[in-house]
């Protein structure tokens, strides 16, 4: 078998005194021409092992490997990595053509290797009409697009894109996010792609990297992340509003066995979970917001009061409280109900995920 | 009967908290706002929505006189402040550049319009405590921004503004400057915060998901203008044309040329093919028919076999988008785009022929040149 493009072992990264772990103990390895988004919230360390793969940073221990061999130590400019920002590094003196051979110009290529990767890579970004324009005349989307074709024309092993679409507008951004994935399908580049934005992650990774407080939460196919969180953080994290999360416990009344979060009881049809658990034992449900529907006070699992009703154009989400128990449901526009009404929600039980109320862990069902 | 015991809102009898009357500014040559007007009911959450340069934060800026307008009035609970200095006006305003004292630590941030004004200690602290669990920031009180997130620093900024208790909030996009996630969360507790405390916000945003998410009522602006004022609802079903269909809703509205055929069974001829029994859009268009724009949401469209289609196209992207996908197809009429299930999203690969149907509902038509909305 091959050796990875890019392995991260046992990768730590210390702050200060020792007293901010920014990133602690992750393991990842990704396949030459894969893309994989590191996704989290700010602080959760994504940043920093960005940096260290760049070189920005020293690892406080671990290692990371391209091809094999370990980069610990070697100088930012021979890593053979490319970076992009999301604050375009164009120079907006140069013209565009300038931009994009910057790279080669300094590593002191000849004249005619430099016009033709140029021109390839002008050709791919579909920008060969441009390059004679002042990159100063450009607008977001296109200087963010010189940015990329600047670091694309050194032909790097791994292309690092932190945030590179946030300062775009959302127009802006879906046609980029297009273009990303025709160059990922038309030149097999390896890709770590930074952001904050699930819906970015989801559009052009093929795995997801979640990180949370310097720690790896889980690592998964994109397909597969959204359906399948092994962890409550990723599960509380991903979706949009994210999973519905319900601590409580699991609790037996006679042959009947249930989740209970004080006066909520909810009936679980028999599966290894529920058998397995012991009464009073901390449990937390999942319920997928998409899952709820609204229903009649006497078949609803809750019924509460609407709070909030945030339409979004076909749907609106909505809040409903009980006591102290607050979800979200996404229902059709069509039928949304009143802000301030009396409402119930059901869902089909076979949707729940349950997850452990000491680990966080995915419970397997 | 049910009584209702709701508290009464009456509009008519009550003056506005804000109105605002043929309000118009210009830098310059360049006219920023023209003939504006609208009204901002008391305890509402009214947003103004449109992209850079539409004329959103010279509004605001108007309405809180840190600019004078060339012409009209800024009408507040029914008294004229057109004249008055900013500071006179009783109204709080939040940008999204916040400048927090930097040497003072979140509590004190918060506390400042509060300490400033002599109010009692007691008093203060509760505030605080009220504002500071609603805004999820109870943990960086005692720290000093330097140490607080970008989130928590914005969370800080909205609690000091929020503290005090104006006729009028003004927010120019408060929430811009955060997290995906974190700005999603937030405008749900915006919009409870706005509704608990009985206040009138006016915020303005480009952003039309978080203004169709939180307001009672949308001004949207194009140029200096305004070009409709709905509810968020309507604003997504019912746009005036065709800019502001396109603005609002993601994936975009599909736009496509199209011919009204009365004659021919009422057909309706788009992206190459010629489909009847659409039948509440036949009834609202123009009698004589002739050459429109169709205005088709994603939602509407919906993949068939290509034995039971009446469009034929091939994939041309494929972009997941969690539980949903987003398919684009082409044909050699038209690009199309659809929201699908993302696990039947997974069968197709770009190049594939698939079979596509138009789902009588909520179709739009506009006139092929001005834009307007004609059915």
């Amino acid at each position: 078998m091959s050796v990875p493009k890019l392995e991260i072992i046992n990768l730590r990264k210390v702050f200060g005194n020792g007293s901010v772990v920014a990133v602690d103990g992750i393991d990842f390895a990704i396949e030459a021409g894969e893309t994989v988004a590191l996704l989290g919230p700010s602080g959760c360390g994504k940043s920093t092992t960005l940096n260290m793969i760049v070189g920005l940073e020293d690892p406080t221990s671990g290692d990371i490997r391209i091809d094999g061999r370990s980069i610990v130590g070697v100088p930012p400019g021979k890593r053979n990595v490319g970076l992009v920002f999301q604050d375009y590094a164009v120079f907006t003196h140069m013209t565009v053509f300038e931009n994009l051979a910057f790279g080669l110009v300094i590593r002191g290529r000849a004249k005619g290797e430099i016009t033709r990767a140029v021109h390839d890579v002008a050709e791919l970004l579909g920008m060969q009409k441009s390059l004679k324009l002042p990159a100063a005349e450009l607008g977001g989307s296109e200087l963010q697009r010189v940015a990329i074709g600047r670091t694309l024309v050194t032909k790097p092993a791994i292309l690092l894109l932190d945030e590179p679409l946030s300062n775009l507008e959302a127009s802006a951004r879906l046609a980029m996010r297009r273009e990303l994935r025709r160059l990922q399908s038309e030149i097999g580049l390896t890709i770590i792609y930074v952001t904050h934005d699930q819906i970015e992650a989801l559009s052009l990774a093929d795995r997801i990297a979640v990180m949370n407080a310097g720690k790896l939460q889980q690592i998964e196919r994109t397909s597969v992340i959204c359906e399948k969180p092994d962890h409550v953080f990723v599960a509380g994290f991903m979706g949009s509003p994210p999973m519905n999360l319900l601590r409580g416990e699991i609790a037996r009344d006679g042959a009947i066995t249930g989740f209970r979060r004080e006066d909520l009881f909810i009936q679980l049809p028999p599966s290894e979970i529920v058998s397995s658990g012991r009464a009073g034992q901390p449990i937390i449900l999942g319920v997928r917001p998409e899952s709820l529907r609204l229903a009649l006070a006497d078949e609803s699992m809750i019924f509460g009061k609407v709070t909030i009703v945030e339409p979004r154009g076909p749907e609106a989400v909505v809040t409903v409280e009980a006591g102290a128990i607050s979800l979200k449901a996404v229902v059709l526009a069509s039928g949304r109900p009143q802000e301030g009404s009396n409402v119930g929600l059901v869902a089909d039980p076979s949707s729940f995920v349950f997850f452990s109320g000491e680990t966080g862990r995915r419970l397997a069902s | 009967m049910e009584l209702d015991l709701k508290p009464l809102r009456i509009g008519s009898i009550f003056p506005a908290a804000l109105e605002v009357c043929g309000l118009s500014k210009a830098f310059g040559k360049n006219a920023a706002l023209n003939d504006i007007g609208f009204t901002v009911p008391e305890g509402s959450l009214t947003v103004l929505l449109g992209s850079a340069g539409a004329g959103k934060t010279t509004t605001l800026r108007l309405i809180a006189g840190l600019d004078r307008p060339d012409s009209g009035r800024v009408v507040m609970r029914g008294c004229d402040v057109t004249a008055l200095e900013p500071k006179d006006r009783d109204i709080a305003m939040i940008f999204d550049n916040l400048a927090l004292y930097p040497d003072k630590t979140g509590f004190a941030n918060i506390a400042s319009p509060l300490s400033i004004r002599g109010a009692e200690k007691s008093d203060i602290e509760n505030r605080v405590a009220q504002i500071s669990s609603t805004l999820r920031i109870a943990h960086v009180l005692n720290r000093l921004p330097k140490t607080m997130s970008g989130g928590e620093r914005q969370r800080v900024a909205l609690g000091r503004a929020l503290i005090r208790k104006p006729g009028l909030f003004l927010l120019d996009e408060p929430l811009s400057s955060l997290d995906a996630m974190l700005r999603i969360e937030l405008r749900a507790e915006l919009k409870r915060l706005q509704r608990d405390l009985g206040a009138t916000f006016l915020l303005a945003t480009p952003d039309f998901s978080e203004a169709l998410a939180v307001a009672d009522s949308v001004i949207m602006l194009r140029g200096g203008r305004i070009v409709q004022v709905a509810t968020a609802q309507s604003l997504y079903d019912d746009p005036v044309d065709r800019e502001a269909a396109r603005f609002v809703g993601s994936p975009e509205i599909n736009l496509l040329k199209a011919v009204y055929e009365p004659a021919n069974q009422g057909t309706i001829r788009v992206a190459g093919a010629s489909i009847a029994g659409l039948t509440r859009l036949q009834k609202s268009l123009p009698k004589g028919g002739g050459p429109f724009e169709i205005g088709i949401r994603p939602e509407q469209l919906k993949l068939s076999p290509l034995e039971a289609a009446a469009i034929q196209a091939r994939v041309f992207d494929v972009e997941p988008l969690g539980l949903k996908s987003m398919l684009t197809v082409k044909n050699e009429e038209a690009e199309m785009r659809l929201v699908i299930d993302a696990d039947s999203a997974r069968g197709h690969v770009v190049g594939d022929a698939v079979g596509i149907n138009v789902i009588d509902g909520n179709l739009l038509a506009f006139d092929t040149v001005s834009g307007i909305r004609i059915a």
